[in-house]
């Protein structure tokens, strides 16, 4: 049972990266692809309906660890509180931004919440980066003493450390540079013109730098956590994750070059749900690494709730599942293309 | 939640119509009800995130009940919600007339599944059932169908609802009473205050009955040393009166300046005038409400505004069937100015639902004391409640500056 409450939180959170990562990547990229305000209504107007639905998915991610893991949410939130709090107040600021741009259309108004809308993205971007280097980093588990982390200490990834250091802000990097990629192929694939010119061009330059990270990344990542190397050796499923990582490459790079855009776009969702899922299938069971002692680490078997709360979840959790992916077929046929400004820009875009 | 009735009621009668009338007071309302799903959203992600913040130690002991709806609340309801909330706000070109009112009710139906699994959080924690013990002493599920059919979730939930409605109504009627004193022929003013009033009365009338009504037997019964100091009552005895007005005074244990009605609390929380209603004396100091001074006047705030709200939109049904109520300035001016009072009633209800469990957070079960995050310092967490008051305080202008722009602009405007 706690396996498969591990999957469906993975699940969860591939859901999330992959579909919130495109609206992050694109909002990223609102002053580089979007040039004047006709191009940024575009772009607005391209991830606008279905923002919230994306978003919801970290919601889904956070009820799953509070009826499946509540050792984990009760140990994890409250040592990273002032992250976690920058997190919800940059999410608060993106959404607005989104919703209330549009309703005036006066340039102070809309430059005002340009800035806001790209600065939050790239903000959110580096910050979930930060969240995956943290867990796959670990933390100062002990017993008996309540885990608190300063954000930063002296960068280093031994000993005392702290929310930020080289490991977890190259992951960040990684993650930020990853995540525009996703968005600019997203873009390529939903706009025309100029905006899309630009975003095909710059797709294939930041897939290009997202792979040669990645190689850093997997190499720093080895050096900073060595059991993650033969955790993963004997794993089927991480392997599994990296062919869809290898796959999605391959996808990205062939179908630019032919032009075909759902491919590079597909890709992009496939490596970034195998790197998760490698990832995961390689630290299985443990959920919160302790860097002191492994007995101290928070693992799916000794933090996840009782057998009979997790059972009577799994009775509802697919029910859920699958009205949430006919929903998103249900809108997802309307908003098939590319964005037409003519039927898109009924107030508020 | 009181508006997206609305909303589909009118995108229902204008696609069974056509009437442009209702299509463009779907159009100006759903416009509004966007800035309050975007702020909605927003703000309702940290409160899920909160329970791990700021809550561990309560989280930790309680997630394997709780857990269960708070995750039926993101999986179920904002899934819905938020998949048909764009296509309601920015799609009606895109979606045509019946995918659009499939969009409206959807938001609707999510809405409401989302304030039915977080009344359901709600109540457990006010009166937990459908629970046993794990090993380690936390809470694990036992039944799942008695903590989901909580007879304290199903009544909180019908007042809450009609709470909701009652609020929409004010709203919709407030805007309909300010488009009709600036132009008495506006036609959108005057379908406003016909379906404000008329549904304002109707939930007025039922969030007091039976649904207050229910809620107050149920917390007669489970929670007496809240019933008690929500009537400001120290002494115990039969004939128990109900309080109009008057202050308490906790450390002489005396209710100063009061106006009582004899019997009432008796007959309005038991059924019978000679019923003993227990007054806090009977109660040990440690198991008293908090803030009892908070708690009783919240409650008589609350209450006193449901009665206030069932008076004047009986009088706006009564002037409208008389076809007055166009004319009556002073009515008109009343209604105009009431749409914040719904929002303080609901605050001060909720106020005495939380006040009136302390000193518990899972009532009998966890006290509030022993449910915070241990790690966190209070240095942090004043931090970030300064941080969260300006923010707040931030979207709250915009807001209002925006509705309130919206409400100018009008439904013609496309």
């Amino acid at each position: 049972m706690t396996e498969l409450w591990f999957l469906i939180l993975y699940l969860m959170i591939a859901f999330f990266a992959v579909l919130e990562g495109w609206d992050f990547g694109a909002g990223a990229l609102h002053y580089i692809v979007a040039r004047n305000q006709e191009e940024r209504r575009v772009l607005i107007a391209a991830i606008g309906p279905l923002w919230s639905w994306h978003e919801v998915w970290l919601v889904g991610t956070g009820g799953v660890l509070f009826v499946a893991f509540p050792r984990v949410l009760s140990t994890a939130f409250p040592a990273y509180y002032l992250a976690l709090y920058l997190v919800l107040w940059t999410i608060i600021l993106r959404g607005i931004s989104l919703e209330f741009r549009g309703h005036i259309s006066h340039a102070l108004w809309r430059s005002f919440w340009d800035v806001v809308f790209s600065a939050s993205n790239v903000t959110l971007a580096i910050l979930f980066g930060v969240a995956i280097g943290n867990v796959i980093r670990g933390m100062p588990l002990a017993p008996d003493t309540p885990l608190s982390l300063p954000l930063f200490t002296d960068f280093g990834v031994r000993g005392k450390v702290g929310l930020l250091d080289w490991y977890t802000l190259s992951v960040a990097v990684f993650t930020l540079v990853c995540l525009s990629a996703h968005g600019a192929s997203y873009l390529t694939m939903k706009t025309e013109g100029e905006i899309h010119r630009r975003s095909r061009e710059l797709a294939k330059w930041l897939w290009l730098s997202a792979f040669l990270l990645l190689i850093l990344v997997s190499l720093e990542t080895f050096y900073v956590r060595p059991q993650l190397l033969t955790g993963m050796s004997d794993r089927l499923l991480a392997w599994g994750g990296v062919a869809l990582v290898g796959g999605g490459l391959i996808s990205i790079f062939t179908s630019w070059r032919s032009g075909a855009e759902r491919g590079t776009f597909l890709g992009g969702c496939l490596l970034i749900a195998g790197l998760l899922g490698a990832a995961a299938a390689s630290v299985y069971p443990v959920m919160l690494h302790s860097t002191i002692a492994p007995e101290y680490s928070v693992t799916a078997l000794n933090g996840s709730s009782d057998a009979s709360s997790l059972r009577a979840a799994a009775y509802w959790w697919p029910v859920a599942f699958a009205l949430a992916l006919v929903y998103f077929s249900f809108i997802g046929r309307h908003y098939r293309g590319r964005v037409q400004l003519s039927k898109d820009t009924q107030r508020p875009y | 939640m009181g508006i997206a009735w609305f909303l589909v009621g009118w995108k229902w009668l204008h696609l069974r119509t056509g009437d442009g009338r209702y299509g463009d007071a779907a159009r100006l309302w759903a416009r509004i009800f966007g800035i309050n799903f975007a702020v909605g959203v927003v703000t309702g992600i940290p409160m899920e995130f909160q329970f791990g913040t700021n809550w561990a130690a309560f989280s930790q002991y309680a997630g394997g009940v709780i857990g269960q709806t708070l995750a039926m609340e993101g999986m179920f309801a904002f899934f819905l919600e938020s998949a048909f909330i764009g296509a309601l706000v920015w799609g009606e070109k895109r979606l045509g007339p019946k995918s659009h009112f499939v969009a409206a009710l959807a938001v609707a139906v999510g809405s409401w599944t989302s304030g039915y699994f977080i009344l359901v959080t709600n109540a457990f924690m006010q009166y937990p059932i459908g629970h046993s013990f794990a090993a380690d002493g936390s809470l694990r599920i036992q039944s799942l169908s008695a903590f989901l059919l909580s007879p304290w979730a199903l009544i909180q939930f019908g007042h809450n609802q009609v709470a909701a409605l009652v609020t929409g109504s004010f709203a919709i009627a407030s805007v309909g009473a300010f488009y009709v004193l600036r132009d008495a022929t506006s036609e959108q003013g005057r379908l406003f205050l016909k379906w404000g009033a008329a549904a304002g009365l109707l939930a007025s009338l039922l969030a007091a009955f039976p649904t207050g009504d229910a809620q107050a037997k149920m917390v007669a019964r489970h929670q007496p040393a809240a019933l008690a100091a929500m009537e400001g009552r120290f002494e115990s005895g039969p004939m128990a009166e109900i309080t109009l007005i008057g202050q308490p005074d906790v450390r002489r244990r005396t209710l100063d300046n009061p106006i009582r009605v004899p019997g009432a609390l008796s007959f309005l929380a038991f059924g019978t005038f000679h019923r003993d209603v227990p007054g806090l004396g009977a109660f040990p100091q440690d198991a008293w409400p908090t803030n009892i001074e908070l708690l009783y006047y919240s409650f008589h705030v609350m209450a006193g505004l449901g009665t206030i709200f069932i008076g004047l939109m009986a009088l706006a049904n009564l002037q409208r069937i008389r076809g007055r109520l166009e004319s009556s300035t002073a009515l008109l001016w009343a209604l105009m100015l009431a749409f914040p009072f719904p929002f303080i009633a609901n605050t001060a209800g909720w106020m005495t639902s939380e006040l009136g469990r302390q000193p518990w957070l899972v009532y009998g079960l966890l006290r509030t004391s022993e449910g915070y995050s241990k790690a966190v310092g209070s240095g942090e967490t004043l931090f970030t409640l300064i941080g969260f008051t300006g923010l707040y305080f931030l979207v709250g202008l915009l807001y209002l500056f925006l509705a309130g722009r919206e409400v100018m602009q009008g439904a013609s405007h496309d």
